[in-house]
């Protein structure tokens, strides 16, 4: 375990049987200056737009309620009531828009960042409905003088659709539930998944109630048409997203396994061909959802980054092998269909702020930023963290472009308690390889354990938030 | 799982800020009360003014003119009389314990002939209604509410309301009073009905 300090030619010396041939294949490397830049300005404006939607749906009721009219308990709870369900109403708009894998939201905001969010604001929509329901109880068993439990049942038993709307929200606290990591640790992936999914059924469940209860919407105008309108829009996306947008991009593209090689003992590189491939939008970092279409496979679909940017030839993808699933893709066949949704991610070398990139990864987390490296300008710096040499992946394809585009790159192997890392894992050992450290973006790509290490050490040597960019995928 | 908490706690902390801010201004609402107490009876077929000689008693008739012995009473129409151009606020509880008055003026010598006192226009939720009372002397012996809506989840609303309080034997006649249950399912109408109610036996 040493910590090694060069570039491309030492590291030649980690003698590896298998492995990916250099990748170039008569190809040069892409010229610089490279592609357009893609600021944040997309994913601002689709998080102003969220405000202005979340005040949208609660307007109505301010507007309907006159001033001073909210006298006793009763009307505050009930008020309370119909605000927290307007803006549950609205997050599960967002919550399943946001999942409708829209292009636009896929390449404004990034996947990563919408599943993030997802997930955030799927606490804050259970919160919300629970207590939608428990003001509203509470609010009309005080109105009407009755028990609470009288009461939920003349909801139940004398309002139109309010069977259904309880099912909703039975249906979000169970998957509430379910995604608590706790929880979902428990449960195998494709199980919670598909539970999961199940929640479209509260979407369907608790459209009724709004209408035939809802206060602000139950008389025909301009907000119950509109609320009735943010549905279409919603199924409408989905039904782009989910459905007619992939298709068209397989029929168009038609992928298929060319070869699958392996980069290391756990490692393997899935190559794939198809039609017009350079006809594909893709910017290096960016991933796709895979199905992978043979009668093991087809069922379930992983994110996994693109590991070469591209080209006309093929689209490659860089898997370490850790479940059931990834094991099953080493015995790939040749020739075997793949269903490709995407691509997506704000990973990318467009979406840096500054000129300069330092790019920090750790085991097979090298895949999204190999690819990048050939769209980031000369100067870019790469620091490859790996428990042992063998766990190096790619490296000959890292020595090239290392030469090809004025990378320097720096392979720190042994783990986190080694002199190595240590010597390089702190803000002035950073800065000793990369001194104009905080004039760089830095984009990392490994375990959750490096990089939340990384990131307090880039924050505590001075690197603004905004340019350090993470491509943890958590979902 | 921080930031969801920070959404969480802005729910929580927006939705109490937008009904305080609505209901802040109850301290200035019971000013603007007192004229519009009056407002609702404008529209309404009897004036309340010629009233005084039959309901003297009548501590609702009283209020605008702040009568002193029912203490609790001018609160009272001024929550209710607030409700009644708005149809959100439900009169509630408030309105409740001052039906006991048109029993109160039974005392006063009425001709035991049989006349009707139309209720003011109350519009609500789902549409606006009217209450007429044939009263017998000072007994209410027929109820009906006028121009409720009718057909689809409304309609079915004003049938059931219709349906419990209205006729010669509906709750009505058989409480002599505004002091009705809440039909289960349809709140909103069964408080316009109370509130149109209780105005007609304030006038009546």
């Amino acid at each position: 375990m040493k910590f090694v300090s060069v570039t491309q030619q030492d590291t030649s010396a980690t003698g590896r049987g298998a492995g990916t041939p250099p990748p170039s294949g008569g190809r040069p490397a892409a010229p610089y200056p490279g592609l357009p830049r893609r600021g944040p300005g997309g994913r601002r404006a689709l998080t102003a737009l969220f405000w202005l939607g979340l005040v949208a749906a609660v307007l109505p009721w301010w507007l309907d309620t006159p001033a001073g009219s909210l006298t006793d308990t009763t009307e505050l709870l009930t008020a309370a009531g119909r605000i927290t369900g307007l803006v549950a109403g609205y997050l599960l708009l967002v919550q399943v828009l946001m999942m409708s894998r829209l292009g636009v939201l896929e390449r404004w905001a990034g996947g990563e960042r919408l599943s993030r969010v997802h997930r955030d604001l799927g606490a804050t929509l259970l919160v919300a409905v629970l207590a939608h329901l428990a003001l509203l109880v509470v609010g009309y068993a005080g109105l009407e003088r009755k028990s609470i439990f009288r009461e939920v049942g003349s909801l139940l038993g004398d309002y139109a659709d309010m069977v259904s709307a309880f099912v909703a929200a039975g249906i979000m606290v169970a998957v509430g539930v379910t995604a608590v990591r706790a929880v979902r640790r428990r449960l195998p992936y494709e199980l919670w998944y598909h539970l999961h999914l199940v929640s479209y059924l509260a979407l369907l469940l608790g459209y009724g109630h709004q209408f035939s209860n809802g206060a602000q919407l139950y008389e025909p105008g301009p907000v119950r048409t509109g609320w009735v309108a943010a549905y279409l829009l919603v199924v409408a996306a989905l039904v782009w997203g989910r459905v007619i947008s992939p298709l068209a991009f397989n029929l168009r593209h038609r992928l298929r396994v060319t070869d699958v090689v392996a980069e290391s003992p756990d490692t393997i590189s899935i190559y794939l061909t198809g039609h017009r491939l350079n006809q594909i939008d893709l910017l290096g970092g960016q991933y796709f959802r895979w199905r992978f279409l043979n009668p093991g496979c087809w069922w379930q679909s992983h994110p996994f980054s693109v590991s070469a940017a591209g080209n006309s030839h093929w689209l490659r993808l860089t898997v370490k092998v850790v479940g059931a699933h990834t094991a099953e893709l080493r015995d790939l066949a040749k020739g075997t269909r793949v269903w490709a949704v995407g691509p997506s991610g704000t990973f990318t070398a467009a979406h840096r702020t500054r000129e300069r990139a330092l790019l920090i990864a750790g085991g097979s987390g090298i895949a999204p930023l190999r690819a990048m490296l050939e769209e980031l300008p000369p100067g870019t710096a790469l620091i490859y963290r790996a428990r042992t040499r063998a766990d190096v992946l790619l490296h000959r394809e890292l020595d090239w472009l290392a030469r090809a585009r004025h990378t320097a790159v720096w392979y720190v192997i042994g783990s986190r308690d080694d002199p190595g890392p240590r010597q390089v894992m702190n803000p002035e050992g950073l800065r000793r390889l990369v001194p104009d450290l905080t004039r760089r973006d830095v984009y990392l790509c490994g375990p959750g354990g490096l990089v939340d290490e990384a990131v307090r050490v880039l924050r505590r040597a001075g690197v603004p938030r905004r340019q350090i960019h993470l491509a943890t995928f958590e979902l | 799982m921080r930031r969801a908490l920070l959404a969480i706690t802005g729910l929580a902390a927006g939705t109490t800020m937008l009904v305080v801010l609505k209901g802040s201004p109850g301290a200035s609402q019971v000013v603007p009360d007192r004229p519009v107490a009056e407002a609702p009876v404008a529209p309404s077929t009897p004036d309340p003014t010629p009233a005084p000689p039959g309901a003297s008693a009548n501590p609702l008739g009283s209020a605008p003119t702040g009568s002193a012995p029912t203490g609790s009473a001018p609160a009272k129409p001024g929550a209710k009389a607030g409700a009644g151009p708005t149809p959100d606020a439900t009169p509630g509880s408030t309105a409740r314990p001052t039906t006991a008055a048109p029993k109160a003026s039974t005392g006063a010598p009425k001709p035991a002939t049989t006349r009707t006192v139309t209720g003011p226009v109350v519009s609500y939720r789902y549409g606006s209604l009217q209450v007429r009372i044939t009263l017998n002397g000072t007994r209410i012996v027929d109820a009906t509410a006028l121009g409720m809506p009718q057909g689809g989840q409304s309609g079915l609303r004003s049938d059931d309301v219709q349906g419990s309080y209205s006729g010669t034997a509906g709750e009505v006649v058989a409480r002599q009073s505004a002091n009705l249950n809440t039909v289960s399912g349809a709140t909103y109408t069964s408080d316009a009905y109370r509130q149109s109610l209780q105005a007609a036996l304030d006038w009546a």
